[in-house]
């Protein structure tokens, strides 16, 4: 079964990962406008996640700005 | 609103010139002329210690004259609460009165015809030996811009040998470069005391027309680079009677003000030489006398402007007036001062650099001091805290 | 002469930065935002919430009008300041960063070490630096040296309403400081950020109150008006209280006859 470690918890993809970074956020439907994306470690520019491919047990930061002081 | 507005660069030469500080303009001498005693009331009000532009200007005025015994009290009090009832010793050792400089109103200027000295190490720490003697572990070490002798490296092997014998060493040096003033520091030295002498540049430039001490802008900058060297203690002053003593003292308050802004763990000292009589130099020839008065004012106003600066007064002032300006906002004094390299052991009738009128002894002043409900400090500090 | 507050290399008309946190919700945020004059507010990063989409309660702010500046509220340590830092700017491509570290969960108190540590990183990383702090004097000039922006002092702890408990260290912090002090948590009343304002204070940064307040709209405006205030009174300076009158001059005595 292929897995990605998303914001520290694990999920399954038992129909397969999504392609790409691009897709994967249209899976979780969260508009990828004010979404910031880390890869295993290393920040991804919004211009690239339709380029960027993913693959089984690497781990995925999504943040976004949300209210704060 | 009065006072400086915002400069356009953090730098000194910038702050004095956009303010008008160093031009000789006459627009502050009008603004000080036109103070009223609501002015000089709302500036006493302000919070003690605390500068402001305005707030000196308006200590400095005419219209001051009058609440001088309240701005005496307030300055008394607040030296009190920062600095006890204690008064620093220190001795001056001057190692040379050769000189390369041309200074107007110098008794040492190499244009006088007079007899020159300059002590080797061996006689300076003669000179210093006499001064531990008597009791003094703060030393300030003075020569008149002597290039080829009192060198850096001179001064580097005299601080060393000097360390073990005074827990505090500083210089009275014609102006250095900062790597200069890096090497003194590693050596011992932690003090550097220069004057600008006058913040105007066309005067400056009249009484120093030759010389490497000529150039104005070096000399200012000096201090920014005794900072960053590392020097703890930095000593500014105007000799007055060059100038308008009120320009002069705004202008030293700027300095000082962007000097501790700029340079936080650095403490600023203000000293206050007058003109004095010396070889071939007369201070009537001078058009700016400082008054008693007014040098009274000078003390105190920068005292209600700096609540943690060092005051310091030397001997250039009799024994009367240093023991009623002791009470005024005072921090430091030197005692039983010898301004003529040598001076202290008598080893020559080498030329004063002033005439003292103070001399009294260490012990003396020390026993003044006392009577006046003041603990003289001769030592404030201890190498042995920091050092292996 | 306009009298503009200047950070870094940017100028402002409104010395009221305003936190977009604890807002019941984003209509409420906007019109309070609005009211306020502000034009710099702040945003946190969060995890986005994976099963649950919320509302994007940010669309509501107008990114041409505002300077969005990010705080790494969360952070622990350095650390997680710095990366919480570069994923803000991977977000907007604005290098501007407030930093908070605050390990302590209860009274959110900064951590003066963590800070100084990640503000010389992210500083050498040519992030422009707005750090949090106590009001603590020395601090405030290790981050000066170190190249932040401003300084944030707290009045109080966040949240907390109290205004300026910390008055006395601010004042030190203002009279020694070369960049904009910023205060920053704890006021609670427009009467304090006017106060802060009068102190010297370049700027304040009100959150809890505004957001908290029953009339949010109302209470923005009042601290929009208070600021104007403060900083009015500050520059156009102090009344005089009286001296005390002597008659005897026990000190200056000697130089009535004196030349």
């Amino acid at each position: 079964m292929e897995t990605l470690r998303i914001n520290g918890k694990e999920k399954q993809f038992q129909d397969g990962l999504p392609a790409t970074l691009a897709q994967l956020l249209e899976q979780l439907q969260i508009d990828d406008a004010t979404v910031v994306a880390e890869l295993d470690g290393k920040i991804i520019e919004r211009a690239q996640f339709a380029h960027t491919s993913l693959s089984s047990g690497q781990a995925i930061e999504l943040v976004r700005f949300v209210p704060g002081g | 609103m009065i006072g400086p507005q915002l400069h356009s660069a953090f730098d000194i030469k910038v702050i004095l010139a956009e303010n008008r500080l160093d031009d000789g303009c006459e627009y502050w001498l009008g603004q000080i002329e036109k103070t009223k005693p609501a002015d000089v009331e709302r500036a006493l009000s302000m919070p003690a210690g605390h500068y402001s532009f305005e707030k000196l200007l308006a200590l400095v005025s005419p219209a001051a004259t009058d609440y001088l015994e309240d701005m005496a009290r307030q300055a008394h009090q607040l030296t009190i609460q920062r600095f006890g009832k204690t008064i620093k010793l220190y001795a001056p050792l001057y190692l040379s009165n050769y000189c390369i400089n041309s200074c107007r109103y110098c008794g040492f200027n190499k244009d006088a015809d007079t007899q020159r000295t300059r002590l080797t190490i061996e006689q300076a720490l003669a000179e210093a030996d006499i001064l531990a003697a008597a009791g003094f572990a703060d030393i300030l070490l003075v020569s008149s811009e002597d290039t080829k002798f009192v060198t850096v490296d001179y001064l580097t092997e005299l601080a060393g040998k000097l360390r073990g014998k005074f827990s505090s060493i500083a210089i009275e040096i014609y102006q250095m470069t900062a790597a200069q003033y890096a090497q003194l520091f590693k050596a011992g030295i932690e003090g550097v005391t220069l004057y600008q002498e006058t913040y105007n540049r066309a005067a400056y430039s009249y009484y120093h027309p030759a010389g490497p001490k000529a150039d104005y802008d070096d000399r200012l900058e000096a201090p920014d680079r005794q900072a960053r060297a590392g020097m703890r203690e930095i000593g500014l002053g105007a000799l007055l009677g060059l100038t308008d003593w009120r320009i002069e003292t705004l202008a030293l308050a700027e300095h000082a003000h962007y000097l501790m802004k700029r340079y936080w763990k650095s403490h600023i000292s203000f000293s206050f030489p007058r003109l004095r009589p010396a070889f071939e130099v007369r201070p009537e020839q001078f058009k700016h006398v400082v008054s008693n008065a007014d040098l009274a004012r000078m003390i105190i106003a920068l005292r209600l402007c700096f609540a943690d600066a060092g005051l310091i007064l030397s001997t250039r002032e009799g024994a009367d007036l240093r023991d009623h300006l002791i009470k005024l906002g005072i921090t430091k004094m030197s005692a039983g001062s010898k301004t003529n390299p040598g001076g202290y052991s008598r080893c020559s009738d080498a030329v004063e650099q002033f005439q003292v009128d103070d001399t009294r002894s260490p012990a003396q002043i020390a026993e003044m001091l006392k009577s006046a409900g003041l603990e003289p400090v001769w030592k404030d500090w201890d190498k042995a805290f920091i050092e292996d | 002469m306009t009298d503009e507050l200047i950070i870094a290399d940017r100028k402002f008309g409104s010395r009221l930065l305003v936190g977009t946190g604890k807002f019941s919700s984003s209509q409420v945020m906007a019109e309070a935002i609005a009211a306020s004059g502000t034009e710099i507010v702040t945003v946190a990063l969060r995890r986005v919430d994976i099963e649950n989409e919320n509302d994007d309660m940010l669309a509501a702010i107008d990114r041409d009008k505002f300077l969005l500046l990010p705080n790494t509220s969360g952070a622990r340590d350095a650390d997680e300041a710095v990366r919480l830092s570069k994923l803000a700017r991977a977000a907007t491509g604005i290098n501007w960063v407030k930093l908070e570290v605050t390990p302590d969960p209860y009274y959110l108190l900064p951590d003066p070490i963590e800070t100084l540590k990640a503000a010389e990183i992210l500083v050498s990383e040519g992030f422009v630096v707005l750090p949090y702090i106590n009001a603590d004097p020395v601090l405030a000039k290790r981050l000066e040296d170190a190249g932040t922006a401003t300084v944030m002092p707290l009045a109080s702890p966040i949240g907390s309403n109290q205004g300026l408990k910390t008055r006395a260290a601010i004042e030190i912090i203002i009279e020694q400081a070369n960049v904009p002090v910023v205060v920053d948590a704890g006021l609670g009343r427009p009467s304090h950020a006017a106060d802060a304002m009068e102190m010297g204070a370049d700027a304040v940064l009100v959150n809890t109150a505004i957001a908290t307040a029953a009339e949010s709209t109302k209470m923005a405006q009042a601290f929009k008006l208070a600021v104007e205030a403060g900083r009015t009174a500050f520059l156009s300076g102090p009344a005089a209280a009286s001296p005390a009158a002597s008659a005897s001059s026990p000190l200056t005595g000697f130089l009535r006859d004196d030349k």
